[in-house]
């Protein structure tokens, strides 16, 4: 299998004033394509500023971050905005939609950003949302829509461009247990048709749903293990739905 | 290539739907805004109005005197303080203006004028002060003054010095009322005249209307009212192949020869045109123009301040969306575009409503002075407004564009 992310001797250094404060401190990491990773870790353990880095957003002090074997540290500004446009799908915990934009109009943003002329876009947007299960939803603006169907317009928007990556954010944390679960069976469905899924949380619950776990502790890996994925009750799924 | 022009395209589209969404989102604040630009382009506007509908009209007025005609007097029309220059200087006399029209070839036609002002007098009624010209028949076509009915002077009237008499419409209007002046006796000062001809109208002058008029023949007028010591003005209309500067010089050169003066010394005589009056206009009202356009660029800067404010709130209100659009995709130009169209929509709507709005002003205005609204001054307006938008909001454009996504990203 190929490889999406290697992470060599990666270190994060803020410097606040004259104090040096390292964020990550050498991490050595790799995910393969198909992967589903979960990120744990405590506040402070830097597992935002790992999120951060893979999501093209910021950059490391030292070390070497190949995305889909591209070197991202010796990226321009603009470089790093065409990889995160066309690379890496974000899923945010507050959802970050447009409030005065309908589903598709949200979904269609990254396209537009890509230049894909309208019909192109038309497409895509509509399968996007498709895959989310929201077809019949997409002149609705995120104010008439339920959480679990917002997160899933987010979800669609960061699939529309076909990325290498999904990127999610404590993507549940805004969301209640019944529509948590929705949205993590949506996510196992996402990587059973072959998507590589990193999940970012502090919620045991919401990464016993992936295939590996790496555990962050003061800027380093403390951990990191293949363990089998709770499967969601089918149950459960069908109340939700 | 195209794909960028493309993307622009989308870009500037896209930059125009958020910026709606936006505006439709605040519109109060977006309307409150607005209102400083509003007031700027209606002052601009307003100005600008009434300089062009002033301009307009002084041209109207100053028309008559014809692009291509000259008069050879002997003040000049304009003068700083040398007025003891003049006063001096040798009267244009008849015999000047006949050797004047022998020797010109740069001319259509050429006529001799001399004023006085008599009171003219209908049975009871009599009218104190009329302007009396005295000419030839030629200056129908010198002076644009051609009989409406009737006819006009002829030269026969002028050899034989008889007492006919051209009148403008006031004088008709006023002596006669709903009668025809035609061939009926009218009496200026003492001297009785038949009225032959009835002058088109010709309108007004600064106030003075020009059709309290009376024209006759001016070899009448010197032995009516007096030869010795009256001035004679000599009007020559170019022909319309020769530019009015050689007709100027062939004018001075014959005048100059006809006076015997020696190549050192000055002009003694003036050749006046419109455009002495044109530059005079425009030295008396540029100061007021400028005061104007300053006061109008003046609250067009408040307005941008203004604008420049409420866009500084915008972008800290969406930190977040910035920071999610970069997080998607988004460049940096994506991001200062949209903010710099919507300050230039806002802007540009201000504009709209301030042309509306002082074209409906002018429209008041137009009952109390001349005002015109040109076309182009409309698009110009709304067009600053943009650029005034672009201006100000560079900077808070910029400011979005520089944001760090992820500080924008923790902004909620």
């Amino acid at each position: 299998m190929s490889k999406i992310i290697q992470l060599e001797a990666i270190s994060k250094i803020y410097e606040i004033g004259d104090i040096k404060v390292p964020a990550l401190n050498g991490v050595d990491m790799e995910i393969d394509e198909g992967e589903y990773v979960s990120i744990m870790g405590p506040s402070g353990s830097g597992k935002s500023t790992l999120m951060n880095l893979i999501g093209c957003l910021d950059t490391p002090t030292s070390g070497t971050y190949l995305l889909t074997s591209e070197n991202v540290g010796e990226m321009t500004d603009n470089e790093l905005a065409d990889i995160r446009n066309r690379r890496i799908g974000f899923v945010f915990q507050t959802f970050n939609l447009l409030p005065r934009a309908n589903a598709f109009h949200n979904v269609e943003l990254p396209l537009i950003y890509a230049g894909m002329s309208k019909d192109d876009r038309q497409e895509k947007v509509e399968y996007a949302l498709e895959k989310v299960g929201l077809q019949d939803r997409m002149k609705h603006k995120p104010n008439e829509l339920s959480g679990g169907q917002r997160q899933r317009v987010a979800v669609a928007r960061a699939l529309v461009n076909d990325p290498s990556l999904l990127l999610a954010d404590e993507p549940t944390g805004n969301l209640d247990s019944a529509t948590s679960y929705e949205i993590m069976d949506l996510f196992g469905k996402l990587h059973s048709s072959g998507n590589t899924i990193v999940l970012v949380t502090h919620e045991e619950d919401i990464a016993a749903y992936s295939h590996r776990v790496v555990r962050l502790l003061d800027g380093r890996i403390s951990s990191d293990e293949k363990q089998e994925p709770r499967r969601i009750a089918s149950s459960t799924v069908i109340a939700s739905a | 290539m195209g794909r960028k022009i493309r993307g622009a395209g989308r870009a500037l589209w896209e930059g125009l739907i958020i910026a709606n969404n936006a505006l439709m989102a605040n519109k109060t604040r977006a309307s409150l805004t607005t209102l400083g630009i509003v007031i700027g382009v209606v002052t601009v506007t307003l100005m600008m109005m009434i300089i062009q509908g002033l301009n307009k009209s002084f041209q109207d007025q100053i028309s008559f005197l014809g692009a291509k005609t000259v008069y050879v007097q002997r003040w000049p029309w304009v003068w700083d303080d040398d007025w003891w220059k003049y006063i001096n200087r040798p009267r244009v006399t008849m015999d000047q203006y006949e050797q004047l029209r022998e020797r010109i070839v740069g001319a259509e036609e050429i006529s001799p004028m001399a004023w006085t002002g008599r009171s003219a007098t209908y049975r009871d009624k009599t009218l104190d002060r009329v302007s009396i010209l005295g000419t030839q028949q030629q200056h129908a076509i010198v002076g644009s003054t051609l009989p409406e009915y009737g006819r006009y002077i002829t030269d026969i009237d002028d050899r034989s010095a008889r007492r006919v008499a051209v009148i403008g419409v006031d004088v008709r209007d006023r002596l006669f009322g709903p009668l025809d002046p035609i061939g009926r006796n009218i009496r200026i000062a003492s001297k009785v005249y038949t009225v032959v001809g009835i002058l088109e109208e010709q309108g007004n002058f600064f106030g003075d209307s020009r059709d309290n008029i009376i024209i006759i023949p001016i070899e009448t007028l010197f032995t009516d009212f007096g030869r010795v010591g009256r001035d004679v003005m000599i009007a020559v209309k170019g022909r319309d192949d020769v530019a009015v500067e050689d007709l100027v010089d062939e004018i001075r050169a014959i005048m100059r020869g006809t006076r015997n003066l020696k190549p050192l010394d000055e002009d003694n005589f003036a050749i006046n045109r419109q455009e002495a009056l044109s530059d005079l206009y425009d030295t008396l009202t540029g100061g007021i123009y400028a005061a104007g356009l300053i006061i109008g660029g003046i609250s067009l800067l408040v307005g941008g301040i203004g604008i420049m404010n409420i866009m500084l709130v915008s972008v800290t209100e969406r930190t977040w969306e910035i920071g999610m659009r970069k997080a998607i995709g988004a460049r940096t130009t994506h991001i200062l575009w949209q903010f710099l169209v919507e300050a230039m929509m806002i802007c540009m709507l201000g504009g709209t409503v301030g042309i509306l709005l002082a074209f409906a002003g002018g429209q008041l205005l137009k009952q109390a002075m001349p005002a015109v609204l040109p076309l182009w001054l409309a698009g110009a307006a709304v067009l600053f407004s943009a650029v005034v938008g672009l201006l100000f909001g560079m900077f808070p454009a910029a400011k979005a564009a520089r944001m760090d996504p992820i500080q924008a990203l923790r902004a909620q």
